[in-house]
């Protein structure tokens, strides 16, 4: 069996600030992490590879420096990376990095039997590269999973919704998405760490993996960016003063009818 | 005067973490030396006892009044100044007592300190400070929200100090308001005793001079029980770890250290405690081979605190890793230093490992901060669970506390004293968990009594305990101080009669018995 799991290198926006003159990121001193979710589907992978004995691929397409989120998966267990890294994927949106991806997954010497993403990342938030890539590899998907099962050729899979959740199968090969609620992911062994360090990182570029020049980078990509601007800033609501506690609170009832909040 | 009665609104302050209620007629609030010093003075001239306060985190009862007046120091939490030693070229940073640990280092990592009072000296050297890269100040007790004060006048420590040893190294110089409201300054390295006998001059011009008592000192690395006592000492060390019974200090100048350019945690889980306890001293020995002094902490976790961890999945702990049924203790290692002799030292911990037939999964690694918190909040979670626990049982036995060690040992003892630990609860079919800072020899047994009759089981097992650790030549407390609960303990370590002399000892400073009563030597 063989699991491929597609991460992304974002910043840690939990240490993000925001210049409150420009509204713009200060993206000075942010350290860059694996995004959340894809941890939890290196780890989803992981669990798979120790019950049924699967290789562990892990993909990414980003700058050189993507290579450390690459490491930190060997850290963690994963068998091979591959970097897709070339000044032609520069500017991808979700249509041509999910392109990519799948011309990447596609020139893997072995075919994956499961392919795994996060249910999206944390800059873009957009949900879409995972059942993108599904749509060029012509696989079926099942996104928002909590957990997984696989016996023989057969994923037994439960998808979340916001009221509850349902029990699919599917036959693989299939594309999953996980939420975090999955599990929780696994520190770096020491060992891990210590080969990661030592470790060969395999990188492809657009050519190599026989991508269109058409279909990558700025150029492939449908997606234009008009602009980017923050959401106006909540007004803070009523204040109300100065008077007795009892008044105070008929007036708060009065205006939570109002609002048919009551 | 400052002094208020003791009324309703004042009620927390009868108490401290030992969760002992004391008892008070008033209290005060100083912001200032000379406000301390005008208390002290009123209090010598009515004979008023008085029990001076840091943040009240300790778990001894030290900041607990028996009556008298409280003097609370909180007020007093001023960075005063900087100063950067030109002759070691490192920083010392002098603070008021009331400042919090956690308050301390905020500012250190921010670098922004409040300089509104600050010399031109200080100011230079904040800029000097500022080129020189992180700076920190080493002393961790878990609990961050100590004051500075507390720490000195316990003698503080934490995982940490397994490397940078304990408060006592990294305090400077002192300021201490004694009898009569009178002030000794002191800076470590002027004044030393002389063959056991001292004398030391107060800025009123009052001379204190006596005889230190003899008696052997624990043959420990950390010690947090009583006077530091040595015929040719440092006389700033006799009032770290006095627990104000000789005064109350108002000032501490304190060493700051660059910080180190990489921190590793290494968590490695062993499937007995026994192999652990070996694994542990292999580590230990590891240090200093090959020139690296790169270990900064080592701990260790039994079997019943991993199973603790099993069960609060979800309670707030949902980001802890899956812990294997076969693993049944665990041992965390921190390397401080430079990134290509910690990875050699790694290559020795690896090889420790294969030694004893450990796999890869068995060790987890944190190098970069994300990662470290994760392991922190893994480490902080057993006392805390072990609280939640404790306050859960207390509703049906209002009685029960929990039931907490805190000695340390020699290293050729440790073994003989995690073997003692281990036979002796099985035996007693009490629920314990054991951790803590076994790089030092020293962990915290830590005993959940179930109903009264357990609790009262659980005291003798103690007091058998601490028995045999003093026969070995180890300390009653290493780092949480004795206060009033374990002054029984401080009686049996260091005897009746010497204890007789550490009376006479602070008769010196405190003719009249006024400062900290009960602290060290019971009520």
């Amino acid at each position: 069996m063989h699991i491929v799991v597609c991460i992304k290198q974002v910043p840690d926006t939990s240490d993000v600030k925001i210049n409150p003159e420009t509204n713009t990121l200060i993206r000075e001193g942010v350290v860059s992490i694996i995004n959340p979710f894809d941890e939890n589907a290196v780890e989803a992978a992981l669990v798979l590879k120790e019950k049924l004995g699967a290789k562990v691929t892990v993909m990414t397409m980003g700058p050189p420096q993507a290579e450390s989120a690459l490491r930190e998966t060997i850290a963690l267990g994963v068998d091979d990376v591959v970097l897709l890294s070339d000044r032609a994927f520069a500017g991808s949106d979700t249509w041509a990095t999910s392109y990519a991806l799948g011309k990447g997954i596609a020139h893997l010497e072995e075919r994956p039997d499961l392919i795994l993403f996060g249910k999206q990342a944390i800059d873009g938030d957009t949900a879409q590269v995972g059942p993108g890539v599904a749509e060029f590899l012509n696989l079926p998907i099942i996104t928002y999973v909590r957990k997984v099962e696989v016996e023989g050729q057969l994923a037994k899979v439960e998808r979340v919704f916001e009221d509850g959740y349902e029990r699919m199968e599917a036959e693989l090969p299939l594309v999953l998405t996980v939420l975090k609620e999955m599990n929780v992911p696994r520190m770096a062994s020491l060992r891990g760490r210590m080969k990661a360090k030592k470790a060969e990182i395999k990188k492809w570029t657009a050519a190599e993996i026989g991508a269109d020049p058409e279909n990558t980078g700025l150029a492939g990509s449908p997606t234009k960016v008009v602009k980017i601007f923050s959401p106006p800033k909540k007004v803070g609501g009523i204040k109300i003063e100065g008077t007795a506690a009892l008044d105070a609170a008929r007036t708060v009832v009065g205006k939570l009818k109002e609002q048919k909040v009551i | 005067m400052f002094i208020q009665g003791l009324t309703d609104e004042y009620v927390d302050y009868l108490k401290d973490e030992s969760r002992l209620i004391g008892y008070a007629e008033g209290i005060c609030f100083p912001e200032s030396e000379a406000q301390v010093q005008e208390v002290v003075r009123g209090a010598w001239q009515k004979d008023m006892p008085l029990t001076f306060q840091g943040a009240r985190t300790g778990i001894t009862a030290g900041a607990v009044p028996k009556g008298g007046w409280i003097l609370n120091l909180s007020r007093m939490n001023r960075i005063r100044a900087l100063r950067l030693d030109e002759a070691v070229g490192a920083f010392r940073l002098t603070v008021e007592p009331g400042i919090l640990l956690c308050d301390l280092q905020r500012r250190l990592e921010e670098t922004a300190f409040d300089t509104a009072d600050w010399d031109e000296e200080s100011l230079k050297a904040l800029a000097r400070f500022r080129e020189s890269g992180p700076h920190f100040f080493s002393p961790d007790p878990t609990e961050t929200t100590a004051s500075l004060g507390g720490m000195a006048a316990c003698n503080a420590s934490g995982a940490r100090s397994f490397r940078y040893q304990s408060m006592r190294a990294h305090v400077r110089g002192l300021r201490v308001v004694t009898q009569r409201g009178e002030v000794l300054s002191m800076r470590r390295g002027e004044l030393v005793a002389d063959h056991g006998e001292f004398s030391m001059h107060s800025e009123q011009g009052t001379v204190f001079t006596g005889r230190l008592p003899g008696g052997v000192p624990p043959k420990v690395s950390k010690c947090a029980a009583g006077y530091f006592l040595d015929p040719s000492m440092d006389l700033t060390d006799l009032f770290i770890g006095a627990e104000g019974t000789l005064g109350v200090i108002t000032e501490i100048t304190v060493g700051l250290l660059p910080l180190p350019k990489t921190i590793w945690g290494v968590m490695i889980f062993l499937p007995e405690e026994s192999a652990a306890w070996r694994f542990i001293q292999e580590v230990r020995a590891l240090q200093g081979k090959g020139g690296a002094d790169l270990l900064a902490a080592v701990e260790y976790f039994d079997g019943s605190a991993l199973n603790l961890l099993r069960g609060i999945h979800g309670g707030g702990m949902d980001d802890l890793p899956v812990l294997k049924e076969r693993w049944n203790s665990a041992v965390y290692v921190e390397y401080h230093g430079e990134e290509e002799p910690l990875e050699q030292a790694l290559e020795e911990l690896c090889g420790c490992m294969e030694r004893y037939g450990l796999q890869d999964e068995d060790a987890w690694i944190a190098d970069h901060p994300r990662e470290r918190e994760r392991m922190r909040l893994f480490r902080h979670a057993v006392p805390e669970t072990v609280n939640g626990l404790i306050a859960e049982r207390k509703k049906m036995h209002p009685g029960l506390t929990k039931l907490g060690t805190d000695m340390a040992v020699p290293d050729e003892r440790l073994e003989e004293m995690m073997r003692m630990y281990r036979e002796d609860l099985n035996r007693s079919g009490l629920e314990s968990v054991i951790f803590g800072h076994i790089g030092n020899n020293h962990v915290h047994v830590n005993i959940i009594p179930r109903d009264p009759g357990e609790y009262e089981a659980g005291k003798r097992l103690y007091l058998n305990w601490a028995a045999r650790v003093v026969d070995w030549g180890g300390t009653v407390s290493a780092e949480h101080g004795i206060g009033k609960l374990k002054a029984p303990f401080l009686k049996l370590m260091v005897g009746e009669s010497e204890l007789r002399e550490w009376m006479a000892l602070k008769r010196v400073f405190d003719p009249k018995e006024l400062f900290n009563p009960g602290n060290l030597f019971g009520v």
